[in-house]
């Protein structure tokens, strides 16, 4: 093994410093006692329990929370069906320009994608709220779902759905019984992906919800403007906390996963 | 016990199981199959041989419903199969890749099939049990295919493509990921497997060795078309054609100019050399002719043997030494190379000849093939 040099070393601090010390300096300031966010005032937890008393950011959590399952749940179904039928669905008059047009939202500013969908929603008259940002965010969710799911797709061995069929299934058992159970974990990291970005989302969002539904993104940064309180450090530190179990968790996941193949591959060679 | 021959294809009587007639199948401006009509029969073990791109694959995935022909009919039981979709056929196939599905165990991978018929519970219990017991994987049921070799996963493979009974098996290469000497080892299996259950197999393969071990009858195939089928002995000792002749086994192919001499044939074949002294099979006109022999059937001596028509005089260009068999390469003054094979059948025997001995070839007048060309 190399020895980490002093030129490593440096940059290893300093990528990390750069990563993390905004992090960390708001997981400081929301034990501050004062109300000043520059000031140090001591310790406390006080923001804490202001923030948990706080109904507009409760509620604004409980409507992102819910955003995020049901749009991440129908971009998973649409995003997998898109996938499918573009991978496996034999070459149909433009197909090609159909698998071009999956990525293009990929690229597309976020300010066009949430304009577009504001004007739709006036024009077919649909009343902004919950509803509109759950649509919203399948929409430009889906498209990472699909992109992840037929990345699976285009590597899997096409024989192993006729097997289904050439013993007995109809294609859509064959899809269910087989297809469906060995791309589980790329429609699960999809569905992840498209949770992931709902949550996080602003711009789309602002242009889309209505005084009736606000997502946590949107309220954290319209009470920004009117000056940072310490009740937003409480917040980040608890949502920076909640990510952080979640990817420790994931990575575990995924170790206990490596692990439990190579011991197959053990079983394997001693049965040969 | 009278001693039946199992030739159903002689018989005019017997029903075939599958009967492509003029079947042609494009893939846009590519003839994969070209106006091919054929008959197997029950309980046949039927080899489709042929080099990649012949169209062996295609037909196999015709008769399993992936793929349906252009033109012609496939009959299955006298019954017109195209419109049938693979989960309706009777028809099961042993992929290449063996096509395992992974997140199933072994015990769950061959009691797929049944479960879609919608058997009840014990007996999809017994026939998967029958099942890995005829393929000798009792111990490996609730294993994943992950966890087991690749001679068992082609076994679950067997056995998962047996479970359902059906009227004709289709093995793709079912051999081709196995080492030599498990491909040895189970091609006999294989057929002690057709033999007991009787299942009509029909097996798609490039390797001619496998063909000859396996099969009942070859078909021999190229671009899309049959050059002949015919029993393995057939196929070596009395090829239809200089592809048949040279795709199987190892030959020699001399072209020259055949005139009818009662019985035989006599062909001036290269300046300075005695007229080759041939058999044809069946009575032929005089002009150009391929005559194909193969290298066991050339005898080689140091001395000029007395006792046969066809004999020629050349030098050892190259000696190939294979342990049980060593394969002369001998230049005749002409420069025609031709290949003789001796058995080494006595250890520690001096070889006989070595490079740049001068050498008589000798065969006798039925030893080759002669072919119309």
């Amino acid at each position: 093994m190399r020895r980490l040099t002093w030129f490593n070393a440096t940059s290893l601090t300093l990528g990390f410093a750069f990563l993390y010390i905004p992090m960390i300096v708001v997981i400081i300031y929301s034990f501050n006692e004062s109300r000043l966010v520059t000031v140090w005032g001591g310790f406390s937890i006080k923001w804490y329990g202001e923030l948990l008393q706080n109904e507009a950011f409760l509620d604004a959590a409980w409507v992102t929370f819910k955003v995020g399952f049901f749009s991440s749940i129908i971009a998973t179904i649409l995003g997998t069906m898109g996938a499918y039928v573009l991978v496996r669905g034999g070459r149909f008059y433009g197909r090609t320009l159909f698998s071009g047009m999956i990525y293009a939202p990929l690229v597309m500013p976020e300010v066009i994608t949430g304009l577009s969908l504001l004007l739709l929603f006036i024009s077919i008259g649909l009343d902004r709220g919950l509803f509109t940002i759950v649509l919203a965010h399948a929409t430009f969710s889906m498209c990472y779902v699909s992109v992840v799911v037929s990345s699976r797709l285009v590597s899997f061995d096409r024989s192993v759905e006729e097997a289904a069929l050439d013993l007995g299934c109809t294609p859509f058992e064959a899809f269910r019984l087989v297809t469906l159970p060995i791309i589980a974990p790329a429609v699960i990291s999809g569905w992840l992906l498209a949770l992931t970005l709902s949550l996080d989302d602003l711009v789309i969002a602002s242009f889309v919800a209505g005084p009736s539904a606000t997502t946590l993104p949107i309220k954290v940064f319209s009470s920004i403007r009117l000056g940072v309180s310490p009740e937003i450090n409480a917040l980040s530190t608890i949502l920076i906390g909640l990510v952080t179990i979640g990817t420790i968790a994931a990575s575990l996941t995924t170790k206990r996963a490596v692990m439990r193949r190579r011991r197959e591959e053990q079983m394997a060679e001693q049965a040969g | 016990m009278p001693e039946t021959v199992f030739a159903p294809w002689n018989d005019p009587a017997e029903k075939p199981l599958i009967q492509f007639r003029n079947v042609t199948k494009r893939f846009g401006s590519f003839t994969a199959i070209d106006d091919l009509s054929i008959d197997i029969f029950e309980k046949e073990f039927f080899a489709l041989l042929g080099p990649s791109g012949c169209g062996k694959t295609t037909m196999m995935r015709m008769l399993a419903g992936f793929e349906t022909p252009t033109s012609g009919t496939i009959m299955l039981d006298g019954q017109d199969i195209s419109p049938i979709p693979p989960n309706k056929r009777s028809v099961n196939m042993m992929f290449q890749s063996y096509a395992l599905f992974p997140h199933l165990t072994v015990y769950d991978n061959i009691a797929f099939g049944l479960k879609r018929d919608k058997l009840p519970k014990d007996q999809i219990d017994a026939r998967v049990k029958e099942m890995l017991r005829l393929v000798q994987i009792e111990k490996f049921g609730q294993r994943k295919p992950e966890q087991i070799s690749g001679g068992q996963r082609q076994r679950v493979a067997l056995a998962r493509s047996l479970a359902k009974a059906p009227k004709l098996l289709l093995l793709d290469e079912p051999l081709s990921a196995l080492d030599k000497k498990l491909r040895q080892d189970t091609q006999f299996e294989l057929m002690d497997i057709q033999e007991k259950t009787g299942t009509t197999f029909v097996v798609v393969t490039h390797d001619q060795e496998e063909a000859m071990t396996v099969a009942s009858r070859v078909a021999v195939m190229d671009h899309g078309r049959l050059k002949q089928v015919d029993t393995p002995d057939r196929i070596y000792e009395a090829p239809n054609s200089t592809y048949v002749a040279d795709f199987i086994g190892d030959v020699n192919i001399i072209a020259g100019h055949a005139t009818t001499q009662g019985e035989t044939v006599s062909i001036a074949w290269a300046d300075g050399q005695p007229p080759i002294i041939g058999t044809p099979s069946k009575p032929m006109d005089d002009g150009k002719v391929s005559f194909a022999i193969r290298p066991e059937k050339v005898a080689i001596s140091a001395e000029k043997p007395t006792d046969r028509n066809n004999m020629v005089q050349g030098k050892v260009l190259d000696i190939a030494y294979l342990g049980n068999l060593s394969t002369y390469h001998v230049q005749l003054p002409s420069g025609i190379v031709i290949k003789a094979q001796t058995a080494n059948s006595r250890r520690r025997a001096s070889r006989p000849f070595t490079w740049e001995d001068e050498v008589w070839l000798s065969w006798t007048d039925t030893a080759g093939i002669v072919l119309e060309s």
